[in-house]
């Protein structure tokens, strides 16, 4: 890679100094930075990246739930910033989201495709982007009550791969028939306080 | 070459409605093929030239229901897939058969998860299972010689066409 193609400066050195006191914490790994900040500076991050330092392509976004793990929050909400229209490298931020109060503002007035990514965040976390228009479910049927990703969310799901009516063959008709083990309640209704603490407890490292 | 150099001329068959319409009926199965993942790519190396499905009479594949009397489930079918194959299965005119093509349609194979459909025979009547991850093309056409052999045992009075 020819040297005059590289970032000559990372992102964090390129903040300005009242933004470095909101960084909390920057991890490199294979040359990929990562800067983490609180939930309540991700707009002004944000916006400083998109406007200041020209990363003008949100490559992607998710979310991470660290249910039980020695973290400073549960969630993690990952952006990850590029810049076209030159070699540049991967760079994310990551920002720290409380359960108590699993929302972020909106950030797709400063890149289109976060639209998806707060959509698909929503759909598989429960995290509510204030001020995104449309936060339908986007891989889950629309009538889905849960947030499959969620660590407390059973892996075998609440029994919603089960509620499909059979259709059976009568004589020369077709017939539907209820299940008899049809879920009377599935979703975030069954996430019962005590259920997430035995989910805590059983992931907690040992 | 066929039936008609056996018999010659103007020479007649004696035989039942039933055994025509099934001979019929089992050396032209018209499939619909729902391919879902990895299993479809096997169905389609059966339906072309090296494994040839048109040996034994199912090379017209039809993606309307409408025109198939086979539907052959091959792949992973999810929770938002399920309505649709239970919508075309009821699109499908009588009488109809189906194969559960791998082990993700049959019992979910892998995909012990909350979205994926642990079986399609829970929710849409199957008749032959095929096992494999996925299965060769070989197996795929063993399932419909085992078809063939469930229409040539059809009766009018009772099995698919009921009473």
């Amino acid at each position: 890679m020819a040297a005059d193609m590289v970032d000559t400066l990372s992102p964090y050195d390129s903040l300005p100094e009242h933004l470095r006191a909101l960084v909390t914490d920057q991890v490199e790994h294979q040359g990929q930075l990562a800067l983490h900040c609180l939930s309540a500076d991700q707009r002004t991050m944000l916006e400083h990246f998109r406007t200041q330092q020209g990363y003008d392509f949100l490559v992607d976004m998710t979310a991470i739930d660290h249910l039980g793990m020695d973290q400073p929050e549960r969630f993690e909400v990952v952006y990850v910033l590029r810049r076209l229209g030159e070699n540049s490298q991967l760079f994310r931020l990551h920002v720290w989201l409380s359960e108590d109060s699993p929302d972020l503002p909106t950030v797709f007035d400063l890149w289109d495709s976060a639209r998806w990514g707060e959509r698909e965040t929503h759909d598989m976390f429960g995290i509510t982007f204030e001020g995104n228009p449309d936060l339908r479910r986007f891989l889950m049927p629309e009538d889905y009550p849960g947030f499959p990703l969620l660590k407390d969310y059973p892996l075998r799901g609440m029994g919603e791969r089960r509620q499909f009516p059979r259709v059976v063959p009568r004589g020369d008709q077709m017939a539907e028939e209820e299940p008899e083990d049809y879920p009377t309640s599935i979703g975030r209704g069954m996430h019962t306080p005590e259920y997430t603490e035995e989910v805590r407890r059983d992931s907690k490292p040992k | 070459m066929g039936l008609e150099s056996l018999i010659g001329g103007e020479g007649f068959l004696t035989t039942t409605v039933n055994s025509i319409v099934n001979w019929g009926r089992k050396n032209a199965l018209w499939p619909m093929p729902f391919g879902t993942a990895c299993c479809a790519i096997e169905m389609m190396a059966t339906f072309s030239g090296r494994y040839d499905i048109s040996r034994f009479g199912a090379e017209v594949v039809r993606f309307s229901p409408r025109q198939a009397d086979l539907l052959i489930v091959s792949g992973r079918i999810s929770l938002k897939m399920m309505p649709v194959l239970q919508k075309i299965y009821r699109q499908m005119p009588e009488p109809k058969w189906v194969i559960s093509m791998g082990a993700c349609a049959s019992c979910g194979g892998v995909f012990d998860t909350y979205t994926l459909i642990q079986g399609v025979d829970q929710f849409i009547p199957v008749d032959v299972y095929v096992p494999g991850c996925p299965p060769r093309p070989e197996s795929l056409l063993d399932a419909l010689l085992e078809i063939q052999n469930l229409v040539g045992e059809e009766r009018f009075d009772s099995g698919k066409h009921g009473s």
